[in-house]
């Protein structure tokens, strides 16, 4: 059997075990409220929280664009490694403040925050908007990267057997199915599986990369005798970019909507600090792994000129595929692992979005069911959009990440700093999060990617907090 | 506790400043140590101890479930 048709059978099994936990799921409801839909009752243990956690970060992004970038960029990546952590690192800043209240408040969005802290304060009901949309968008832009993600996956190791689009397609409706019908249980649960499947390919890819190298110190000679960049110390322009990288990552990936709605949906707050204890590790086996098997592309693809960044990965698994039948079949274990990871990103980020449009933008009450079911058609429909936006890629998976988290990161005020300064009002956080917003969106939409090595997101940020500061300073002295 | 978290995260910090090769000239052609260039091999050590570190802090860290006050 080919590796294509090997991937096909392999595909084909893992959609039905998803559509077996989805319908596992659909029992398990207990009633049709939205915060059974979207937390699954506040009930996720220890391991589901961490194994939804990780499969959540670790995305499309870290097997695809991630790989692409160590191969772009060369050994200064290991920058991802450092980031990825961050992330685990800034969440002491939120968790332990934000749990207890949204507990008490039974949160289930993370506008709830919002709601609760600023209310009907002058500016308090435009935050919550801006803060929505802010995050809407960045979700959806986060779902169209996902779903490019399943198109190019697909298509590359099937060897155009399922084509683009058809896996674009195809793979969104499961994604719409499973979710709608099973809602955070399923998503967790299939999260559960899909970072096994992740971690257990990446780690056998590794192996066999280094194996086929001649261990780590040949593998680092290869790439310094094919491109001596790669290997060098950094300029001052990519240490700078690598400070803002970890800035830009760190902040942004803890007001990730989906991540937030994780800390209500634990079952504790004990369960959750254990789970982030867990997940501190997992950059060093993920990302650092990754970022290897990027690096390992260099010496292979060197010589055929120019490859497309995203596609360094399935390049890699068709040889070692090609390299005889067992490989083939672990090949295909890590292509049906990428996948899930990707799949699993794609449906947190559905789930968030439908609960954020339903309830924050919206208005929805979060408590009764009819929101549910609102949620879920405006998640079907976002699909909708997203799909027919993917069909037709313009950028990178590694710029879309960027353009999300410039957003993203101008909610950090309305979040870390209102969770931590009990005089904080809402107008300056509105007014801080519109400027900085502005300024980020326009110099992405003006192709303007980092100044100096810093992102125009963390610049953006800046601006926003200067405007927080100096508006907080004003309405103090009015007082 | 709260000050044993506080010391774990500032010493993860450090840890993440050393992690950049500030201290390199850039452009250098580096030494292999552990199997990877050598500025790479001290970025992995640090990102590993902020790692026990950080595992560290969480496990102290209280995250209660209810609260009496007001954020």
């Amino acid at each position: 059997m080919s590796f294509s048709q090997l991937g096909l059978v392999g595909l084909v099994l893992y959609l039905f075990m998803l559509v077996g936990l989805a319908l596992v799921a659909r029992r398990a409801r207990q009633d049709a409220s939205p915060a059974d839909h979207f937390l699954a009752n506040r009930g996720l243990g220890l391991f589901v929280v961490f194994l939804t956690l990780y499969a959540t970060a670790y995305s499309g992004n870290s097997l695809l664009g991630y790989p692409g970038e160590a191969y772009r960029r060369g050994f200064s990546w290991v920058m991802a490694t450092g980031f990825m952590m961050a992330i685990t690192v800034v969440f002491h800043i939120l968790v332990p403040r934000l749990r207890p209240i949204a507990m008490r408040e039974r949160f289930v969005t993370p506008g709830d925050w919002v709601r609760h802290r600023f209310g009907d304060a002058p500016g308090g009901q435009a935050l919550r908007w801006v803060i929505g949309a802010l995050m809407a968008v960045a979700l959806a832009n986060f779902l169209l990267a996902q779903l490019m993600a399943m198109g190019h996956v697909t298509s590359e190791v099937t060897g155009g057997a399922v084509p683009y689009a058809v896996g674009v397609v195809g793979l969104a409706a499961l994604i719409l199915f499973y979710e709608t019908v099973g809602g955070m249980r399923a998503v967790a649960w299939t999260d559960a599986g899909q970072g096994v499947l992740m971690l257990v390919g990446l780690l056998l890819l590794l192996t066999w990369l280094l194996g086929d190298a001649g261990g780590l110190a040949s593998l680092t000679e290869s790439v310094r005798a094919v491109r001596p960049d790669a290997v060098r110390v950094p300029d001052t322009v990519e240490r700078t970019n690598w400070v803002s990288t970890i800035v830009l990552l760190g902040l942004a990936s803890v007001v990730y909507p989906q991540a937030i709605q994780r800390i209500y949906a634990a079952r504790s707050g004990r369960t959750l600090a254990r789970a982030f204890a867990l997940m501190t590790f997992m950059p060093l086996i993920t990302t650092l792994v990754v970022t290897l098997i990027g690096l390992a592309a260099i010496p292979r693809f060197e010589a055929l000129g120019a490859v497309q960044a995203d596609t360094v990965m399935p390049r890699i698994l068709e040889s070692w595929a090609a390299a005889g039948p067992g490989s083939s079949a672990l090949a295909v274990l890590v292509f049906v692992g990428a996948l899930a990871a990707i799949m699993s990103t794609a449906d947190s980020c559905l789930l968030s979005l439908g609960s954020i449009v339903a309830v924050d933008l919206m208005g929805r009450d979060r408590h009764e069911a009819a929101t549910t079911k609102l949620g879920k058609q405006y998640a079907a429909a976002m699909m909708v959009v997203l799909v027919g936006v993917a069909l037709f890629p313009r950028f990178t998976l590694w710029r879309l990440i960027e353009l999300k988290m410039e957003l993203l990161i101008q909610c950090v005020p309305a979040f870390l700093l209102a969770l931590h300064w009990p005089g904080l009002r809402a107008r300056p956080v509105l007014f801080g999060a519109v400027a900085g917003t502005l300024l980020a969106a326009g110099a992405a939409l003006l192709g303007e990617k980092r100044w100096a090595g810093v992102h125009v997101g963390v610049v953006g940020l800046a601006l926003n907090l200067a405007v927080v500061m100096a508006m907080a300073l004003i309405e103090r002295r009015r007082a | 506790m709260g000050k044993i978290r506080a010391g774990l995260l500032v010493l993860i910090g450090v840890l993440y400043a050393l992690s950049i090769p500030w201290y390199r000239e850039g452009g250098a052609d580096p030494e292999l140590w552990l199997g990877l260039p050598d500025w790479v091999a001290v970025a992995v050590l640090c990102y590993a101890g902020a790692a026990v570190l950080n595992a560290a802090a969480w496990l102290v860290t209280d995250v209660r479930d209810e609260d009496e006050g007001d954020a």
